[in-house]
């Protein structure tokens, strides 16, 4: 009989790697509460503390954010847009790690990606899938990322991104077994409006 | 974030994927024949689209999208229910010569396969396992599919017609969820090819035919011994056509059909078996119980009439 690594061959080293782009994508990925409950999750965007999640995930005008490494803040909603479903939060002052990102444009059908957040009340939870179809150039819905992935309430407002971490879309909802993400560009454009209208520093650009 | 030595290869994998995508993508079409969303379909010679046969719900005025978004029209050449396969010739001239590369090899269980389709202007991809593998079987409606393939993976519009795909963009069939209920299936690239070739040459499946109806009976122990035959269940004749095969060659309401060339039937679906298209035109001996005494009967087989296109014909809603 071959030795067990000649059979498994290449999982052992997908199987870390995997584990690797769970890792760091977490690095980027917070836990939004209302209260006690778990709302969902969210995005570091900026190193400056604004954080993106989605419109559903943080109803209120504040909310907690607990940080990867455990620390809980107050965080305020900066703006809210039920339309793209998108909700920005500002912790200010952190010197945070913030998501690399990719235009989900760019993407192909087919592509592997990676989904961390909490669902189901489980913390920091990777799911892997894969592209199944790219953002057309509608508006809404319908020109949002779809990904074959099994994601759960929870993964609500987390990151879905690509093979090397950079972060394509922001998980908003499950029609039909498909989770459905907001694409990066979209994101982008609307953090940008929200920092414009702040006056703030203008730190707003696709990685 | 620095990127770590391991990204290279889940890229890798990645760009594969893409890749099997891609190649095959440009050879799956939208088919525009149902209300709602279209279905998927494959370019599976030049010119000659394959589509799962419940999703095609009228015979008329059906268009294709191709990959590069031209659309054009397209005729029914084809459609062959006891498979669900259909097929579809593309208007001459049109484009679509990206026909696909039907593998060869038998899909293996545990296996990556991607389901591709495109219920609309963009491809769409699902990653899934192959989760079994059986060898012939027989659907529900009387058609041979040369293996059983049963996939693990996520069923969305657009599923049924699509391609099944292996990592190295080989084809490994045609998908579909109208075979089994609620289970993803695959229709082997080998009996894709075949209907294929039937449909383009005669525009339907040729099957054999008896013309008779048959319900499964016990037999009862005294029975069993004066016929000499161990088999434990024979089949009640309970319906004989007018004009067919069947009553041509003599048999008779009440008979207790047990063997069909020798070999024992117990089941309606061993008589369909036994009447592949290949025997049409042939005699077999039908083997039958008749006030308690065994008969043999030589009945030449028919071809089955092709029904009108009737309501239980009509596919059902399924993706």
């Amino acid at each position: 009989m071959p030795a067990a690594e000649s059979i498994l061959r290449g999982v052992p080293a997908f199987d870390e790697a995997l584990g690797k782009l769970a890792e760091r994508i977490g690095r980027v990925t917070v836990h939004v509460r209302n209260g006690r409950r778990s709302a969902g999750a969210g995005v570091v965007w900026l190193r400056s503390g604004v954080i993106v999640t989605n419109a559903h995930v943080a109803a209120g005008s504040r909310t907690e954010v607990v940080l990867p490494d455990g620390r809980a803040l107050t965080a305020r909603v900066t703006a809210r847009d039920p339309r793209r479903d998108l909700a920005v939060l500002s912790i200010g002052g952190g010197e945070l790690d913030a998501a690399l990102r990719a235009d989900a444009r760019g993407l192909r059908a087919g592509e592997l990606v990676v989904a961390v957040g909490h669902p189901l009340g489980v913390s920091y939870a990777a799911s892997l899938g894969v592209v199944h179809r790219v953002p057309g150039a509608a508006h809404g819905p319908a020109g949002w990322l779809h990904a074959d992935i099994r994601l759960a309430p929870g993964n609500s407002g987390g990151p879905l991104a690509d093979s090397s971490g950079r972060v394509v879309g922001i998980n908003a909802m499950i029609v039909g077994g498909l989770g459905i993400a907001v694409p990066t560009h979209v994101v982008e454009r609307f953090v940008h409006e929200v920092e414009r209208e702040a006056g703030g520093a203008g730190d707003v650009r696709a990685a | 974030m620095p990127a770590s030595s391991t990204d290279g290869l889940l890229a890798a994998v990645s760009n594969d994927l893409a890749a099997a995508v891609d190649t095959v993508g440009r050879a799956v079409v939208a088919i525009h024949a149902r209300r709602r969303i279209p279905a998927s379909g494959v370019l599976w010679q030049p010119g000659v689209v394959v589509a799962a046969h419940h999703t095609i719900q009228r015979d008329d005025d059906i268009t294709v999208t191709l990959h590069d978004g031209t659309t054009v029209s397209a005729t029914l050449a084809g459609r062959d229910p006891s498979t669900d396969l259909a097929v579809l010739r593309l208007a001459a001239g049109a484009a679509g010569s990206e026909a696909v590369a039907p593998a060869s090899e038998a899909p293996r269980v545990g296996q990556l396969v991607l389901a591709l389709g495109r219920p609309g202007a963009s491809v769409t991809a699902s990653l899934g396992i192959v989760s079994a593998v059986g060898g012939e079987w027989r659907t529900w409606q009387g058609g041979t599919i040369d293996r059983f393939v049963r996939l693990d993976l996520a069923v969305y519009d657009g599923f049924s017609g699509g391609a099944l795909v292996d990592t190295a963009g080989k084809v490994l069939g045609i998908n579909t969820s109208g075979l089994a209920r609620a289970t993803a299936m695959t229709v082997p690239s080998s009996t894709v090819s075949r209907v294929v070739g039937q449909l383009l040459a005669r525009g339907h499946v040729a099957r054999g035919w008896l013309g008779i109806a048959t319900q499964p009976v016990r037999l009862p122990p005294a029975l069993r011994q004066s016929l000499g035959t161990k088999a434990e269940v024979g089949l009640m004749v309970v319906n004989v056509e007018p004009d067919s095969p069947a009553e041509r060659g003599g048999v008779l309401i009440g008979d207790i059909l047990l063997t069909l060339d020798d070999r024992p039937v117990s089941d309606p679906g061993d008589v369909l078996a036994a009447l592949g298209g290949e025997r049409i035109g042939q005699t077999i001996a039908v083997g039958v119980a008749r006030g308690g005494r065994p008969e043999t009967l030589t009945v030449t087989v028919g071809e089955r009439p092709r029904p009108e296109r009737s309501r239980s014909e009509r596919p059902r809603a399924r993706r």
